[in-house]
């Protein structure tokens, strides 16, 4: 049984801070949610994608005449044939990093690259017509590993970069070298992370409909809506106003739909050749080798302490397995080296990081954005550091830690920052838990994470969450935002705030979302962005919604003094006289006759301005973890576990217990379970049996302790919850197992093979010097 | 004293933070004036960054500082 708690509880509030279901979860339970697999329009026709066999080749020639001849197929596109060739990438600004064309032209560069696109009536016959389509290549030596990948004698992928490094990004400050020097302990160790799929229960898929009078509408499963239209219109060389994305229910996202993929570009292509709708719909196969992943990492870190624990200095070196593409794994390149110094004050820090091209899936942002590696390494090397020098590991951590008002140097300011709790949250835990049995050990692990980031990548003149309240006259609430609803419950945190800020209830919005032509832009589901930044556009529509309403009361009310209005529970009312005021929807109805008609429209945007390089705000947490051993497989079993966190003023109890619990799930198949074998480029397991994930009898209690603090830049106080928490789960599991054997496991997923080398090797060592004696 | 890059000529107090920066931007320009230096000495861009990146310490850094000092007075 779960336990869940909160520390510091605020009670001003009506609306948030309550638990309240998410509005779509009827519609989702009830299986009437439209998702994209689930749309059909009229003379639509199927598509099917033909992939790379080769991790690097040239495309010499297509001839897809054979296919044409069978029955029921109606077009096949190419990307010599049927696209402008354009390459895209999100970084708009910085056109060396818009590297991919997702039907490329002449070369491929890794295994599941589409090559070629077919539309039939039926998807077997699209299947089948796959077969009957004939591709010349010359194949290239690949190079699969970045450091292979930078030697002089690799295969070069891309033009003009040199020893295929792709991206470098440097972070430092203080005096590193006079900082190491203050130093009385150092230690330096290597790291392997591995990458992990998204493993979204809806897999990639799209409906494209383009039309005589040049206009494309596209039902899309994808994390900003706006990022989409944007990226479609230069790649097709339409407006983004001629181009209608419609993405309404997502089945999950975790960082890997925001970007082009091959169901949407080559569904709106074959319909712009063929003026029929087609429909793209991934197999699970499909959305392990030709969707990107979660960057692997090898990672270099030397760390210089004082006796008594107090950090000095700390220097990182990073080469990421880039993949053929850059997608977002350049912003993933440079959030690793920011959060590897989370959440401790260091005198001297430098991060050199080199993302680094291979033929192999392109890898790009995944739930967490780069921290989850990060952490894996420092927060193990941390535990080891304190066990080097005799110290308690959690006092050491404390004892560095940020603190309200701390400045990462030129880097971030921490406004909020409630991990001083955390701590005592955690010790408190582990001290319940008593002696443990033999098998059993606990493992502890710190993080903080972003509240969004402040990076327009997109170069976009818009800002970067905006809103619209619309007030029906009877007094119902239209709430229209860009945010993008993924499963994570963001249009139920929106509703709240809405509610909240307009004094009426949830069940009075109706929230819309993942349509451009009816939302307002907004850059979409990522880097946990939507509470704060979504939030904060949110809460300024339904004020200046208010603000109207209220003149509106002020005039009608009569009063011979002054009084302060508001809205509470659909009651507008004098604050000093609450039982003086009028029903919203009475009130409403007039304020409209009094406007001649016109509707009460609030609107609102968010841009965060003078908030460091980063975010606006972060959130900060602390995890412990049971693990349990068994010597003889090396196999894991987590048996319980304990979060305390920090995420500002919660929004929704509800929604914040699922999002840790989602987030926790994930950290630990990325620990321990979720592990993905390549052989020349080929990945071993594409299937979910393989492909081992954290199944529902596998999950521990997954125990909270929420510490509510407030965040000055956040709605309400609130910051980021869920992503978060992807970060710390790995080390902890880690660090349990120091605890429990001694052994340091410096790759990831920790495999059974891993722990059983690991003890046969200290066995080893041990017996080496029993005999020396 | 403030030291300058050489070729975008932003200022930094200390030469360090110009190689720095020089190897971030790492655009051609910068690296076409590191390799340009590296004629007579015997390194490029890259392989100072890769020196930089897969040995422990700063020396690339330290390095190209150097030629960054030496190079200020054409600049």
């Amino acid at each position: 049984m779960n336990k869940y708690t909160v520390i510091n509880p605020h009670s001003e509030f009506k609306v948030i801070n309550t638990h309240i279901h998410n509005i779509d979860g009827m519609a989702k339970v009830t299986g009437r949610a439209t998702y994209t697999f689930d749309v059909k329009l009229p003379n639509m026709l199927y598509g099917k994608i033909l992939r790379s066999p080769h991790a690097h080749a040239k495309i010499l020639k297509i001839d897809y005449s054979r296919a044409m001849e069978l029955p029921g197929v109606i077009g096949v596109v190419t990307g010599k044939e049927d696209t402008l060739g354009i390459k895209q990438g999100i970084w708009r600004r910085y056109q060396d990093l818009c590297d991919e064309q997702v039907l490329p032209v002449d070369k491929v560069r890794y295994i599941g690259e589409p090559v070629a696109a077919v539309a039939a009536i039926t998807e077997e016959i699209a299947e089948k017509a796959l077969d009957y389509i004939d591709v010349d290549y010359e194949v290239l030596p690949g190079v699969f590993e970045p450091l292979d990948a930078i030697k002089k004698e690799a295969p070069e992928i891309h033009e003009g970069f040199e020893r295929n490094i792709n991206v470098t990004r440097h972070i430092e400050w203080g005096d590193v070298e006079e900082a190491f020097e203050e130093a009385e302990y150092i230690r330096e160790d290597w790291f392997k992370c591995g990458g992990q799929a998204h493993m979204c229960m809806e897999t990639r898929a799209a409906v494209s409909s383009y039309t005589p009078d040049g206009k494309l509408t596209i039902y899309h499963s994808n994390q900003s809506p706006y990022y989409m239209q944007g990226l479609m219109a230069g790649v097709l060389g339409m407006r983004e106003g001629d181009i209608r994305v419609i993405s309404t229910y997502v089945g999950g996202g975790f960082g890997g739909k925001f970007e082009l993929d091959g169901a949407i570009f080559c569904s709106a292509v074959l319909s712009k050749k063929l003026f029929r709708p087609v429909k793209i719909v991934f197999t699970r196969e499909e959305d392990f080798i030709a969707t990107k992943r979660r960057t692997p990492m090898f990672y270099y870190v030397r760390t210089g302490v004082k006796k008594d624990g107090t950090f000095c200095a700390r220097e990182a070196k990073v080469f990421t397995n880039g993949g053929a593409y850059t997608g977002m794994g350049a912003t993933a390149l440079y959030l690793t080296g920011f959060f590897h110094s989370f959440p401790y004050r260091w005198k001297g820090y430098r991060y050199d990081g080199y993302r680094v091209y291979t033929n192999t899936l392109p890898s790009t942002s995944m739930r967490g954005f780069g921290a989850p590696q990060a952490m894996f390494c420092s927060e193990q090397q941390i535990e080891w550091i304190a066990a080097d020098l005799g110290l308690d590991p959690i006092d050491m951590r404390r004892k560095n830690s940020h603190h309200e008002g701390y400045e990462v140097p030129g880097q971030a300011t921490i406004a909020s920052c409630g991990i001083d709790q955390c701590y005592d949250e955690i010790r408190k835990w582990i001290k319940d838990k008593g002696k443990l049995p033999a098998n059993r050990a606990i493992g502890i692990s710190a993080c903080g994470f972003m509240s969004g980031g402040i990076f327009n990548w997109f170069d976009t003149p818009y800002s970067f969450s905006s809103a619209v309240v619309t007030i029906n006259q009877d007094g119902t609430v239209e709430l229209f935002v860009g945010a993008q609803e993924i499963g994570q419950g963001s249009n139920t945190t929106l509703a709240i705030i809405c509610a909240e800020a307009l004094g009426v209830r949830v069940e009075d919005i109706k929230v819309h979302s993942g349509d451009t032509d009816y939302c307002p832009p907004d850059l979409g589901a990522w880097g946990s962005r939507q509470t704060l930044m979504a939030g904060n556009a949110v809460k300024m529509a339904a004020e200046d919604a208010k603000k109207q309403l209220l003149e509106f009361a002020y005039a009608q009310s009569g009063y011979n003094i002054v009084y302060d209005m508001d809205i509470k529970d659909r009651w507008v009312h004098a604050i000093a006289r609450p039982e003086r005021g009028y029903d919203f929807g009475e009130l409403v109805k007039k304020a409209i006759r009094g406007k001649d008609g016109q509707k009460i429209v609030g609107r609102g945007y968010y841009t965060p301005h003078r908030k460091g390089m980063i975010s606006p705000a972060y959130s900060y947490m602390l995890q412990g973890v049971e693990v349990e051993v068994d010597e003889e497989t090396g196999k894991i079993k987590l048996v319980d576990s304990m979060t305390a966190h920090d995420c500002g003023q919660p929004i929704n109890h509800l929604g914040l217990i699922g999002q840790l619990e989602g987030a926790f799930s994930m950290a630990a198949g990325y620990g321990y379970l979720e592990y993905m074998p390549y052989e020349d480029g080929k990945l071993m397991n594409p299937n979910l049996v393989d492909y081992k994930m954290i199944r529902a009898t596998e999950m521990p209690p997954a125990n909270i302790a929420e510490i509510d603090t407030y965040e000055p830049e956040g709605p309400y106080g609130a910051k980021e919850a869920g992503e978060g928490l992807t970060n710390p789960t790995a080390a902890a599991i880690g660090n349990a197992l120091f605890h429990r054997f001694g052994i340091q496991m410096k790759e990831n997923p920790i495999r059974p093979e891993m722990i059983l080398n690991a003890l046969k090797e200290k066995k080893e060592k041990e017996q080496g010097k029993k005999g020396k004696k | 004293m403030n030291f300058k890059c050489p070729v975008c000529k932003k200022e930094w107090n200390s030469s360090l933070q110009v190689a720095r920066h020089m190897f971030g931007t790492g655009d051609k320009p910068h690296k076409a004036w590191v390799d340009e230096q590296g004629k007579t000495q015997g390194f490029t861009f890259i392989d100072l960054m890769i020196e930089q990146a897969t040995t422990p310490g700063n020396k690339s850094y330290v390095m190209l500082a150097e030629v960054i000092e030496k190079a200020q007075d054409k600049l």
